[in-house]
């Protein structure tokens, strides 16, 4: 019995770790307003909009894929508001900020 | 050599992981819209495959009979796929940013892809050797990547094709040609 959760603790453990350096190792700069806008968007991953989860919407949103939150349906009034003022307000890495439409 | 070549042949061609075992459906179905997304999936699925296959093996033999603790296996292997998948999404999306933006969703989805934790226990009931296991793992996600390949060509193909009743356009007509695929796959039973 203990000798069980000790072999799956260690091995979890040393997974971890892997993963752990791996991130690291191969991290990629990205546009912090991305992180931000997919914590404002709903968080379903429903795919509603087209793509690949919040994250996908969110990375349209500030690149300028698309201009408007009107592709994600379940976003509330609020939300929608709370996404136009932040982009608005934040300057990206470039310095400019995005304007959506709404 | 001769009973690893059959062994190689036999999971690629015949017991093809995809066609005749029907493991692995999703990316299947998902992510065969086109050619170099598929091939992308193909390569990410070997080496998940392989990875996992060579590590699940030492870890049975190596940690899990040393302390009689067989039984551990299905949730220990489900970690080291887990790992495996994070990893790969981690270096894909360094290295080939386009790849994994074109993969989207189906990259994460490699962990509940049945076929890699079916190689991975099919090693142990089986009772492989290191190098049985390196060969089978191989040529499971051989015969993946290349009915996905195939797949992803005839679907290209259809797509194009302007005469496809409106009720068959897009899925139907791809599961339609899935379960002919598997036909003419079944065709190669008796090769060896």
């Amino acid at each position: 019995m203990l000798s069980a959760i000790l072999v799956t603790l260690v091995i979890g453990g040393a997974l971890g770790l892997v993963l752990g350096v791996a991130s690291k190792v191969f991290e990629v700069q990205v546009d912090a307003r991305i992180e931000e806008v997919t914590g404002l968007l709903p968080g379903y991953n429903c795919g509603g909009c087209g793509y690949a989860g919040c994250s996908g919407m969110a990375e349209a949103l500030v690149t300028g894929d698309v201009n408007a939150t009107a592709p994600c349906k379940p976003c509330k009034k609020e939300q929608r508001d709370a996404i136009v003022a932040y982009l608005k307000e934040t300057p990206g890495p470039n310095g400019e900020t995005v304007t959506l439409r709404g | 050599m001769g009973e690893l070549l059959t062994l190689f042949l036999s999971t690629v061609l015949i017991n093809n992981i995809i066609l005749s075992q029907f493991l692995g459906m999703c990316p299947f179905m998902g992510v065969s819209k086109n050619r170099s997304s598929a091939l992308g999936m193909g390569f990410a699925v070997l080496f998940v495959i392989v990875g996992s296959s060579i590590i699940t093996y030492f870890l049975y033999h190596g940690v899990l009979v040393t302390f009689g603790l067989e039984y551990l296996q299905l949730i220990t292997f489900i970690l080291v796929i887990a790992c495996f998948v994070q990893f790969t999404e981690l270096f894909l999306k360094k290295f080939s940013p386009s790849l994994y933006k074109s993969l989207g969703i189906f990259l994460p989805l490699i962990t509940t892809n049945c076929a890699v934790l079916a190689v991975a226990l099919e090693n142990i009931t089986k009772k492989y050797t290191i190098v049985e296991t390196l060969v089978n793992s191989v040529g499971v996600s051989v015969g993946f990547m290349l009915v996905l390949y195939i797949f992803s060509t005839i679907r290209e193909r259809l797509d194009m094709n302007t005469k496809t009743p409106k009720a068959f356009l897009g899925n139907p007509l791809a599961l339609i040609t899935a379960g002919l695929m598997a036909l003419a796959f079944g065709g190669l039973a008796g090769l060896i």
